[in-house]
């Protein structure tokens, strides 16, 4: 069986107080630390189990700056066999329709059974890159998998929905499925190990090596601009709605109603 | 499966360990404290252990997680072996699986990115001195003491303290001091003890090289893990390295520091483990106390090598222990208000966590409280020495 798995390096923000850089345009990161996606972790995971299982291989795919090379270095550590880092400034990598033509861009004349992202990168949980990926490659998909059976050329994902829910579809391969967190227990990567996983292949491509034009990918070809971005101010005006339950929705279809909002 | 050696640089198991030097008298497990709350017989793994063939069931058996590295047992061996090392060999075998607990995975991927177990930024570890003007260590700049913070006491708030009022009195004695800036990298204690070999042969080789860089006449450590393991483990260490209640005795003995003020409280000293059993420093955390007014200084029952464990080490601050069974921190708190203590001063941030832990799970707040001695010291006005500061203690 072979394998891709999209592993994005993102700041963990939840330890240290996010603030915008000076331009208003990003977030200072100087002070958060850096990681593998928590989303992308079981992606690797879950592709090397089903490596071990099937036997097959496994190469990694990320766009990224040289210093994830250490989180790639760990998911070889865990098992993947190689990996293809995509460095290029040109990609407006904001937009996750472009991030995904570029991902498709390494995938597409590869010869694969099954393509793994998470189910949302941590940074702007946008939860739209695994998807488009699949739609450029044109093969089916299944988001916020939180189970994979593999059976002779199809795949049964069980798919968590809101609330809980669980629905198993069944797809064909070749196909990508986007990993929702929980799906198994990442293992560790021993020290040992990365060191071994310098033997293993990392290529370091940009845009002319893998014949995407720039056109597609760059800032013009985004439809999504960056405007500004801002922490929402918190306030604490909040209307407790009185009466009994047909008078409160009332009440309350009402203000919606005055607010525009349906 | 046999001629298939687990080895470690080429040694079998049984040799890097000295197996074969055990003759079964059971000092260690006699010793050993945890085996009032679990199933642990660390004598049974070093017999065991010699059959290359069993390594891979016993590192599967859940106690080897309940050491708690103590060394009871390596004190105690009449043949000089350490048995608990045995434990740690064991657990490596996990760790280079990949199967460990996510807790203790977490932890060894975040020392191995950001330089601390506890899952924090780099850049946030000198968080701590906020509102203090610390003097931050440059590599060609000489200085006599150079402190080194430790994870735990950067991190965790209970225990920041010990950092920030080390700051304060080393300022109001004049101390020639500095500490070192965010690239301090854990000393890998914790590492070691969860069996990441890896990873701690990594720590220090990047530490050394790091220390041997400062022009400092010495390392001081404010917690005893770092201490005891700089000592233990960094051969290659260009500076020796003192626990900073050694730095205290030594500055109250030459008169260069006293404390005003009047502290009239029971209290009872906890050696740590790896100050007292590891590195036999019984007396200067004792003299410190001492030098303050007012303080009746009590002894455990159980005290100096026979100091019982607060489990803190071992890296049980990531492995929770399965047993119901009253925890020692809490038999060691009991003990203290048998004695009628108003305060347990431990000198390490794990037994300060553990024990306070175990006040509140006791519900003594009200009676008692954990102090780091640190901590106690706050309530005092520190005085540079001069025989003149001194006689007003005196009087
Ligand atoms: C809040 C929210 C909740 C949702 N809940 C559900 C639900 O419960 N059930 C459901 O079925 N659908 C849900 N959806 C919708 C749907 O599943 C998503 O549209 C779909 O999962 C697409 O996710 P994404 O991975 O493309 O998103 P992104 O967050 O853009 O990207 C995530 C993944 O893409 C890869 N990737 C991104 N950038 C890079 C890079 N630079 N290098 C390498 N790889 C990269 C990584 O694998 C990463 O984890 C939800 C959507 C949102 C926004
Ligand atoms: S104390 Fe030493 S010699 Fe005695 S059983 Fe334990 S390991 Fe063997
Ligand atoms: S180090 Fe302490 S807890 Fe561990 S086996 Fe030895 S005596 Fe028991």
């Amino acid at each position: 069986m072979k394998m891709f798995t999209c592993i994005k390096y993102v700041p963990d923000t939840s330890e240290a107080e996010v603030k915008l850089n000076a331009e208003g345009t990003g977030v200072d990161s100087s002070r958060f630390s850096y990681d593998i996606n928590d989303a992308d972790n079981y992606a690797v995971e879950e592709s090397v189990l089903l490596k071990e299982k099937y036997e097959g291989d496994v190469t990694v795919v990320s766009i990224g700056p040289k210093s994830s090379d250490v989180m790639i270095r760990m998911a070889m550590a865990k098992g993947c066999d190689r990996a293809i880092r995509i460095e290029d400034e040109r990609i407006a990598d904001h937009d996750p329709l472009m991030v995904a033509r570029v991902l498709a861009g390494a995938i597409k004349d590869q010869e694969f059974d099954l393509v793994f992202t998470g189910c949302m990168a941590e940074d702007y949980g946008q939860a739209v890159t695994g998807v488009a990926l699949a739609e450029i490659l044109g093969v089916p998909h299944a988001a916020y998998v939180k189970k994979v059976e593999v059976e002779d050329g199809k795949v049964k994902a069980h798919r968590e929905l809101e609330g809980g829910l669980r629905e198993v579809v069944e797809i064909s391969l070749p196909a990508v499925l986007t990993i929702q967190t929980g799906i198994n227990e990442p293992r560790y990567a021993p020290i040992r190990g990365i060191r071994q996983a310098q033997k293993k292949e990392l290529k370091v491509m940009n845009l002319d090596d893998l014949g995407v034009p720039v056109e597609e990918v760059g800032a013009d070809a985004s439809l999504v601009v960056l405007e500004k971005l801002y922490i929402p101010v918190v306030e604490s005006k909040a209307e407790i709605i009185e009466g009994d339950p047909d008078e409160k929705a009332e009440k309350l279809a009402s203000i919606l109603v005055k607010g525009g909002l349906v | 499966m046999r001629g298939m050696k687990m080895t470690t640089e080429n040694q079998t198991f049984a040799e890097k360990f000295d197996l074969l030097g055990c003759i079964q008298c059971g000092r260690c497990t006699g010793g050993c404290p945890v085996t009032v709350r679990t199933n642990l017989n660390v004598r049974r793994f070093v017999y065991d252990a010699y059959d290359e063939d069993l390594l891979d069931e016993l590192s599967r058996v859940a106690e080897i997680w309940d050491c708690t590295a103590c060394h009871t047992c390596a004190v105690r061996c009449p043949k000089g072996l350490k048995p608990l090392e045995v434990l740690i060999g064991l657990r490596s075998l996990i760790v280079e699986s990949g199967k460990t607990e996510p807790t203790v995975r977490d932890a060894l991927e975040s020392t191995f990115m950001e330089g601390n177990p506890w899952e924090k930024p780099r850049a946030t570890r000198n968080d701590w001195m906020e509102g203090l003007d610390v003097r931050i260590a440059e590599p060609d700049e000489k200085v006599e003491n150079l402190f080194f913070v430790c994870c735990t006491i950067a991190y965790d708030p209970r225990v920041q303290a010990t950092a920030q009022n080390m700051v304060r009195l080393l300022q109001k004695a004049g101390v020639d001091y500095a500490f070192l800036g965010t690239d301090e990298t854990c000393c890998g204690s914790e590492i070691f003890t969860l069996g990441e070999d890896g990873l701690f042969e990594m720590l220090i080789e990047d530490n050394t090289e790091m220390l041997n860089e400062y022009q400092a006449d010495r390392i001081v450590a404010l917690s005893p893990h770092c201490f005891t393991t700089f000592n233990t483990h960094y051969p290659d260490l260009n500076k020796p390295v003192i626990h900073y209640t050694q730095l205290l005795a030594e500055l109250l003995e030459q008169e260069k520091l006293a404390f005003k003020g009047e502290l009239a409280k029971k209290i009872v000293y906890h050696d740590p483990c790896y100050l007292g059993k590891q590195s036999e420093v019984f007396e200067e955390p004792r003299r410190v106390l001492q030098a303050i007014e007012g303080v009746e200084l009590v002894e455990f029952n159980r005290n100096r090598e026979r100091s019982l464990c607060c489990e803190g080490g071992g890296g049980k601050m990531w492995v929770e222990s399965e047993s119901k069974i009253e925890r020692l921190a809490e038999t060691r708190i009991k003990d203290a208000r048998a004695l009628g203590a108003d305060i347990v001063a431990a000198a390490c941030p794990f037994c300060v966590i553990t024990l306070d832990d175990a006040v509140k799970a006791e519900g003594f707040e009200e009676e008692m409280r954990v102090a780091e001695i640190m901590e106690i010291l706050e309530e005092l006005e520190v005085v540079q020495g001069q025989s003149s500061s001194a006689q007003e203690v005196e009087d």
